[in-house]
């Protein structure tokens, strides 16, 4: 039982991981920008759902808010942020990506605390369900909803929708994405609109789950997060939600083996630079180093 | 000279000797290194086990170099197949592999870190001193080493490796030189810290300390040594000075970060150099 | 003959196609070779073959009777080779000057640690400045090399070719982008560089002027050598001029 225990937290950390990073993903595949800032938005939309929750007593009016808030931040970052600075270096805007996400970590943590804000009325953190022996949490039931739904409107969004086609179009072959008229400038903003939004989800369930938002929320998981991009591919949504999978379970199981040299954090690094030595331009359709 | 002074200025010339190492790696050579922390902790874990094991200083500060420059190079082997931005990931890892690791190891004190490192020997003043020698060392080497042909050859490697090779330049062997160089520094600086304070957690030399750094050198001036060293006193000073600063000190550092990237890229060097020549115009 | 560049039977494939498809050539010293060849050729291939930017997956390359085969772009140019991109590459943020000494400066920066020992950049600099007057620069070395014209970069790029006392120099499109006096005075200047005994090959897509001033023309179609020798029969014979008309190519300059 304590394996399939083990297994349903990897899959609920699987599926918050992949809303988190798939936004990040169609970043780089977009810009070739490394948005770790990402992370920063994630913070925020947990902040968002459990101030408004707490404000308003409702949890559903807290996602709203959070949902509604994040997409234009996201797009604020990059008007602000990363395009005046595409003729650079790429790792030029990441430094900065970097130091944004540093600058409002503080900032949640000046303005709200250092020990985090808790949902004043979590009912959900504490309710669980025994199926067939096995302990749910109501959340872990939410976040794996949450993902499914997310990723099916994603895949039909992207392929039934006139929009959604001419962004997919715009993310793997931009200069031809134009010539079939496809408006560039406002696909980025969509993109950071759409990525901002879920991860301010995955935030919020995040939050929800550990009834706390604490202002480290964001930290671990923006850099686990660039890992599983990189190992799923960069720009590629089925590629990250995979590898997104992969890595929360590789993460439950692998404590038991790994526990005792390294801590959890450490291991998705572990796994990424491996993979990054063995193909350096990590793992695309297409070489693009 | 007040003991908070001396801790003061001790502070200063290890920050010294760690952005000017950063901005030979990130700066000469323009190899991003997001995990310059690990190779400071490197040394100072390596000076600690040492001077427990011999009560030699000069061991354990040589012990310090040797680390820094060994876990540098694999890092430096590192950035010979992958390129900038991945190249900054995979320090940011490096960054969190070495804390994740060393917490778990009891040998090296696990959470609690390692206390009652045997000093130095020398008093607080002393130790300051030792270190404000070494940061001037640490200076004089950036300084040649720009002048130098090395130099030269680093500013090819950072600006284009493909054409540096057609100059017969072998980028793969200068990176590992910067790397190499630049680290050693650091665990130089961390065996110095490791005298001054005698005992060492992991936490110290986690990722925000890297970028704190990474801070300095871009403030400073990526590739200027004067800049770097100014801004690193100046960063250093900082939360000294304004109380609002220490409290906040990583919204100030990340703010300066964006805002120096976003408006004057070239950080404080070239703002000097710039308002220099437009007076010479003038 | 003690050939200065030679071509074993070397080939590469991409993904079942064969760029280059068992190519031999032997250079000798002195020689002023036209590559040439319609476009998909394989010229581009050999060249980054012979630059060592791609290894072949058979074949060997020599340079100076050394085996270079599996040597890097790096060392190739310290064993005698020099090249100048078709898509220019200086350093942009140096000054022509700069560029053009770090080039000449060679000796200093075999290893990193022999540059670490060395300071001293006044005798390059002076050889740079030299050369920057052969190349016709004069008056730009304290210009960012970023800042010039296209036609100014092809000169920065045969400066520092020289600037490396090459005894074979590969020249990808060099008139390429150049109006007809620039062209002019460019082929000039690489004439005269082989007058001071330097093995020249010229890859270049303006027939006019390679035919005018090379020895010795080698023809290349779908990664063969389909002719080898000298111009005006090589141009007159049937497979070439077949080669050339076939792929749509101008036949004016083809006679």
């Amino acid at each position: 039982m304590y394996y399939i225990d083990l297994g349903v937290t990897g899959l609920s950390f699987g599926c918050m991981y992949a809303m988190m990073a798939v936004g990040l993903t169609l970043v780089y595949g977009l810009l070739r920008i490394l948005h770790v800032a990402h992370a920063a938005v994630f913070a925020l939309g947990a902040y968002a759902t459990v101030l408004v929750a707490n404000a308003s007593g409702s949890v559903g009016l807290g996602f709203l808010a959070a949902v509604a808030v994040t997409p234009l931040f996201g797009m604020a970052v990059y008007r602000l942020l990363y395009e005046p600075l595409l003729n650079y270096r790429a790792d030029v805007p990441m430094i900065a990506s970097v130091g944004l996400l540093v600058l409002m970590q503080d900032a949640f943590r000046i303005a709200f605390g250092e020990q985090g804000v808790t949902f004043r009325n979590n009912r959900f953190a504490f309710t669980t369900f025994d199926l067939a022996g096995v302990r749910v949490n109501a959340v872990q039931i939410a976040i794996m909803a949450c993902a499914v739904v997310v990723f099916i409107g994603l895949h039909l969004f992207t392929t039934r929708t006139r929009v959604g086609i001419g962004w997919r179009a715009t993310v793997s072959r931009p200069k031809i994405a134009t010539s079939f008229g496809v408006d560039v400038v406002k696909v980025r903003y969509m993109n950071f609109a759409i990525g901002s939004a879920l991860a301010a989800l995955a935030g919020g369930l995040v939050g929800l789950l550990d009834n706390l938002v604490d202002p480290m929320i964001g930290y671990v998981v923006s850099y686990k997060a660039l890992a599983i991009i990189v190992l799923g591919g960069l720009g590629s949504v089925r590629g990250t939600l995979i590898a997104s999978l992969a890595l929360g379970m590789v993460e439950s199981y692998g404590t038991i083996f790994m526990g005792q040299w390294l801590n959890r954090d450490a291991i998705a690094f572990l796994a990424l630079i491996a993979l990054l030595m063995i193909r350096p331009q990590g793992f695309t359709g297409t070489r693009t180093v | 000279m007040s003991a908070y002074d001396v801790s003061l200025l001790s502070v200063i010339g290890l920050n010294v000797m760690l952005a000017v190492s950063l901005n030979m790696i990130s700066g000469f050579c323009g190899q991003v290194s997001l995990g310059h922390g690990a190779f400071y902790g490197a040394g100072a874990y390596a000076a600690a086990l040492t001077m427990i094991a011999s009560a030699s200083v000069a061991l354990s500060l040589f012990m310090g170099t040797i680390v820094g420059a060994l876990l540098g190079l694999v890092v430096g082997f590192a950035s010979l197949r992958v390129r900038s931005d991945f190249l900054a990931v995979t320090t940011i890892g490096v960054n969190f592999l070495f804390t994740g690791f060393v917490r778990k190891q009891s040998w090296l004190g696990g959470e609690m870190g390692i206390s009652g490192i045997p000093g130095s020997g020398f008093s607080s003043a002393g130790n300051m001193v030792m270190i404000l020698i070494f940061a001037a060392l640490t200076i004089a080497v950036s300084f040649y080493i720009s002048r130098s042909w090395m130099g030269f050859a680093f500013r090819a490697v950072s600006q284009d490796e493909d054409a540096a090779a057609t100059l017969g330049i072998n980028s793969g062997a200068y990176k590992l030189a910067a790397f190499g160089i630049g680290t050693a520094l650091a665990g130089l600086a961390g065996g110095l810290y490791a005298f001054f304070t005698q005992f060492i957690t992991a936490d110290t030399f986690d990722f925000i300390l890297s970028v704190m750094l990474m801070a300095m050198v871009v403030i400073g001036g990526i590739g200027s040594t004067a800049g770097v060293v100014v801004a690193a006193v100046a960063l250093t000073l900082l939360p000294e000075a304004i109380r609002f600063v220490n409290d906040y000190r990583l919204l100030v550092f990340g703010g300066l970060l964006v805002l120096v990237i976003r408006i004057a890229p070239g950080g404080l060097a070239d703002l000097a150099r710039r308002l220099l020549m437009r007076e010479a115009k003038a | 003959m003690t050939a200065i560049l030679q071509l074993d039977d070397v080939a590469v494939r991409f993904g079942g196609v064969s760029a280059v498809d068992g190519v031999s050539v032997s250079i000798a010293a002195g020689e002023f070779i036209g590559l040439i060849g319609p476009n998909g050729a394989g010229k581009t291939t050999l060249i980054r073959l012979v630059a060592g930017i791609i290894t072949p997956d058979q074949g060997r390359i020599v340079i100076d009777q050394k085996d270079v085969t599996r040597n890097s772009t790096a060392a190739r140019v310290r064993k005698g080779l020099a090249l100048t991109h078709q898509l220019v590459r200086p350093f942009r943020e140096m000054t022509v000057l700069d560029n053009v000494a770090l080039a000449a400066g060679y000796r200093r920066t075999s290893s990193p640690l022999r540059a670490a020992l060395f300071v001293e950049r006044e005798p390059e600099y002076e050889r740079a400045a030299a050369l920057i007057v052969r190349v016709g620069l004069t008056g730009t070395e304290r210009r960012l090399a970023g800042s010039l014209p296209l036609g100014q970069m092809k000169r920065l790029e045969m400066a520092r070719a020289l600037a490396l006392d090459p005894r074979v120099v590969l020249f990808d499109e060099p008139l390429a982008g150049l109006n007809r006096a620039e062209a002019t005075r460019q082929i000039e200047t690489i004439a005269a560089v082989h007058a001071q005994g330097i093995t020249v090959v010229l890859v270049e897509h303006n027939l006019e002027e390679v035919l005018r001033s090379c020895k010795r023309l080698i023809v290349l179609n779908n990664g063969r050598v389909i002719g080898d020798g000298a111009p005006q029969s090589v141009i007159a014979d049937a497979a070439v001029q077949e080669a050339y008309v076939g792929s749509g190519m101008n036949a004016h300059a083809v006679h």
